[in-house]
């Protein structure tokens, strides 16, 4: 019955939204990976709109026309659904924020900028923050945000319409957190890829929506919580991104008898983990969660230790067997990333399973039967 | 290896006085006989070793990579080394004017063009790197941060006391130095600045960019201070500007006389001994001396200009080449000379200008990394690059996607398409790694340049 509340909406969420554009509500596009704080948009009276699609190998070869292999298969999809034109989300947005993360994803707002059909702001996000003005830069940069959110939408951003956002975003964060944490104790109440798919909806529904049904879905679940001990081996998944539809591994590890008890992964812990301050200067606030106080992507200077120090609290809170590590072809950080982190893990006897995944259906084949072994070898280690 | 010494430009007392150093340089990387004796046939074929500038830049780079690599046996104090750092090569250059007990070099440079160009044998020391994290296949990490893994993991190079690199362009190299802190206990910097320039404030340079970059620069300084023991003023780093200045003049002019001059009086594999040149930590002294084979190298390229000599034909299409040359390995450009192509210039060389260049070193960095058209987004890239090539007279652009690089290698489809549309000129597109001699296909190539120059020679006619 939730789950279908939760389908029906985002069925009819693209006609609401042309709808709401009809009316002059300006939608806005921002790239995933935790740098854009959606709340400066959902102040200005805009609608944000994460662009997360990936997963499939049709707009990442379509994007081969413009970009080369080289860019990774979620940057390459991001500029293949432009091309193709079919998901109504990327025709209809009227403005893109571009956080200058990583070069994959720059270079597809650079693509973008390029053809010149759509407003471009590129929100610079300094990849170090030890010292202070990097994080006066991002200030400065999220106060131009606001300014140009606020030419654009013709709409005032007001502090109490911030902090508005931020309470709101706060709950889903904070409802998403404690859906997550029922699966430390009870992994069979909600699959990996049940719990990946409500996060993603969360980036394409309307936002008061989802704080109510994520908040149903949450009381359901905790009704039906019972501590089990179980046989099925807990798995950590962590990687950059996983596109909306980007589900393969997350099906094979739930068919092979696998549990993912938790994602560290921009849209999994590093979305939820913590909540802004929503008192005192609110835009420093933002600036201070979405660039400091966050989990950091790979790409972040001195992350490698912070990241596998929380990933080893993760393994220790939530029981883990086993790290899943799965990377996009061409991720060169998450890549080199990866020996340190099997190195380390290595030494801590956990067995950890490198996937890298180009979107390809010639993938699944090759993963199902590495996924399968490693299960096993999980099983084993247990025993 | 006299002969050797003698062919890089080491005259006959200083080949006496520096055999025994360099013979224990070669050791440590394992240089033969048979290396040397390929280094000298290589270095004949494709290099002009009659042009004493090319031999006394070379001495140079051969120096320098001798003093790299004997640096802790010798005791110096702090060992500094950058990477991927732009503005790192002011302040070593800074640094070893005033003190000996500091050596502060971006090393891979002179590694890459003794080790990759000359002795052929940088094969090894990528593979090295392959297995460590920089893994082969496609992927495709850099083959330049390989030569920074490879030789340090290797204990080629003695382990500095800072590594620093900057993110300016790339995430590996960041990334790599992290695993360098992590695996090996090496102390890291990073100089950083936001690449968020848009549309609307090109070909400007955007004053908040320059200024977070100068901060970031300016905090290396106040860390190598740390390291070093005393104090980098702006003063030492005014004189370094000013006499790299008058080396920057120079290449100038050898680079305008090339690209203006029919027959093309140089092949385009010396690019890189300039390239490699401008960023060598040398001290003030150094600087005079590299400056001084530039100029000489101009005089003898003025003189064959004058007696009409050249390296192709004088009616060789003239061809803008994306990327630096090979930085590994000099047989493409090489080939495109004997094939008949004329490359007269790289984008490397082409930049947006600006009316005013401030004073102040680390502001004048934030503002320099904003003009290249490697350097920036292909919005303001591709404009600068037709321009180039209708300024210059181009009849063909070869255009070398790096896949090692991302920042650049995503513009070379929309490069491309461009060239074609505005100039109505031949492209080839090459995938291409600027670091890694594996990806040299000699027949292929071959083909493929014959192919563009046909089609080039046709299209003039039309």
């Amino acid at each position: 019955m939730q789950e279908e509340r939760l389908a029906i909406h985002l069925k009819e969420r693209p006609s609401q939204l042309l709808e709401a554009k009809n009316k002059g509500v300006k939608i806005i596009g921002y790239f995933p990976g935790n740098y854009v704080p959606e709340e400066l948009i959902y102040a200005s009276g805009a609608v944000p709109l994460c662009l997360i699609n990936g997963g499939d190998s049709k707009p990442a070869e379509m994007a081969l026309s413009v970009v080369p292999q080289v860019i990774c298969p979620f940057a390459r999809a991001q500029v293949g659904e432009r091309l193709l034109g079919k998901n109504p989300y990327y025709s209809m947005i009227d403005m893109l924020v571009a956080p200058i993360t990583c070069q994959h994803l720059k270079k597809v707002a650079e693509v973008w900028e390029y053809n010149g059909d759509l407003e471009i702001f590129k929100l610079g996000i300094p990849h170090q923050h030890n010292n202070d003005f990097e994080l006066e830069y991002f200030n400065d940069r999220l106060r131009a945000l606001k300014d140009r959110l606020q030419a654009f939408t013709g709409n005032e951003i007001t502090d109490e319409k911030i902090s508005e956002a931020i309470v709101l975003y706060n709950r889903m964060r904070e409802l998403l957190k404690n859906i997550s944490l029922l699966r430390c104790t009870s992994p069979s109440l909600l699959s990996s890829l049940d719990f990946v798919k409500l996060n993603h909806a969360s980036f394409y529904a309307d936002p008061a929506f989802m704080v109510d049904y994520l908040d149903s879905v949450y009381h359901e679940l905790k009704d039906k919580q019972q501590v089990t001990k179980t046989e099925t081996p807990k798995i950590l998944l962590i990687g950059p991104s996983i596109g909306y539809g980007d589900y393969e591994v997350l099906q094979l590890v739930k068919a092979a008898g696998g549990d993912i008890v938790i994602e560290e992964i921009c849209e999994g812990v590093r979305y939820y983990w913590n909540k802004v301050e929503s008192k005192g200067d609110l835009i420093e606030s933002l600036a201070r969660e979405y660039l400091v106080d966050r989990v950091p992507c790979a790409f972040m200077r001195y992350s490698t230790r912070k990241r596998l120090d929380f990933a080893l609290k993760l393994i220790k809170d939530f029981a883990v067997s086993g790290v899943i590590w799965y990377e996009l072809l061409c991720c060169e950080t998450y890549d080199a990333e990866s020996y340190f982190f099997s190195q380390e893990l290595g030494d801590r006897n956990i067995p950890m399973l490198i996937l890298e995944s180009d979107y390809s259906a010639a993938n699944t084949g090759q993963f199902r039967t590495r996924i399968e072994a490693f299960i096993e070898i999980l099983r084993g280690v247990m025993e | 290896m006299i002969e050797l010494l003698e062919l890089c430009g080491y005259g006959e007392q200083e080949i006496e006085s520096e055999l025994p150093r360099v013979e224990k340089a070669f050791n440590k990387l394992g240089i033969t006989v048979d290396d040397i004796e390929r280094g000298k046939q290589r270095l004949n074929k494709y290099y002009d070793m009659e042009l004493k500038g090319v031999r006394k830049a070379l001495r140079l780079i051969l120096r320098e990579l001798v003093d790299a690599l004997l640096v802790r046996d010798e005791g110096v104090k702090n060992v500094i080394y950058g990477f991927m750092a732009p503005g790192f090569d002011l302040l070593s250059s800074a640094l070893v004017t005033k003190s000996k007990d500091v050596f502060s070099i971006h090393h891979s440079w002179a590694f890459q063009i003794f080790i990759g160009c000359i002795f052929g044998k940088i094969v090894p020391i990528l593979e090295e790197a392959e297995r460590k994290w920089l893994k082969a296949g496609m992927v495709a990490h850099c083959a330049n941060l390989k030569t920074l893994v490879g030789p340090l993991t290797l204990g080629l190079y003695p382990k500095p006391d800072l590594l620093v690199t900057t993110g300016l362009l790339c995430e590996t190299s960041p990334k790599t130095i992290d695993l360098f802190h992590e695996l090996y206990d090496i102390p890291v910097w990073y100089v950083d600045a936001c690449q968020d320039r848009t549309s609307g404030e090109y070909p400007e340079p955007s004053e908040r960019v320059a200024i977070s970059a100068a901060k970031s620069l300016k905090r290396l300084a106040e860390r190598i201070q740390e390291v070093v023991g005393f104090e980098i003023t702006d003063d030492m780093l005014l004189e370094v500007q000013d006499a790299k200045g008058k080396m920057g003049e120079a290449f100038d002019r050898i680079r305008d006389l090339i690209a203006t001059s029919a027959p093309l009086p140089l092949s385009p594999a010396h690019e890189n001994i300039w390239m490699c040149l401008n960023v060598l930590a040398l001290s003030i002294n150094g600087i005079t001396e590299a400056t001084d084979a530039v100029n000489l190298l101009y005089e003898e390229l003025r003189e064959r200009v004058a007696k009409g000599l050249g390296v192709v034909e004088k009616d060789a299409p003239r061809v803008l080449a994306t990327l630096p040359m090979g930085q590994t390995d000099p047989r493409l450009e090489h080939l495109a000379c004997e094939v008949g192509i004329a490359i007269v210039a790289t984008d490397r060389n082409i930049e947006a200008s600006i009316k005013e260049i401030p004073e102040d070193p680390y502001l004048r960095f934030g503002i320099g990394m904003q003009l290249g058209a490697m350097h920036v987004p292909p919005t303001m890239r591709i404009p600068l690059l037709i321009e180039g090539c209708k300024k210059l007279n181009i009849d063909g652009v070869l255009d070398r996607f790096h896949v090692g690089c991302r920042a650049v290698a995503g513009d070379a489809l929309l490069i491309d398409n461009a060239i074609k549309k505005e100039l109505g000129i031949p492209v080839m597109l090459l995938e291409w790694e600027n670091f890694d001699p594996r990806v040299y296909k000699h027949e292929e190539y071959k083909k493929r340049l014959e192919i563009f120059k046909t089609m080039m020679l046709a299209n003039k006619q039309k």
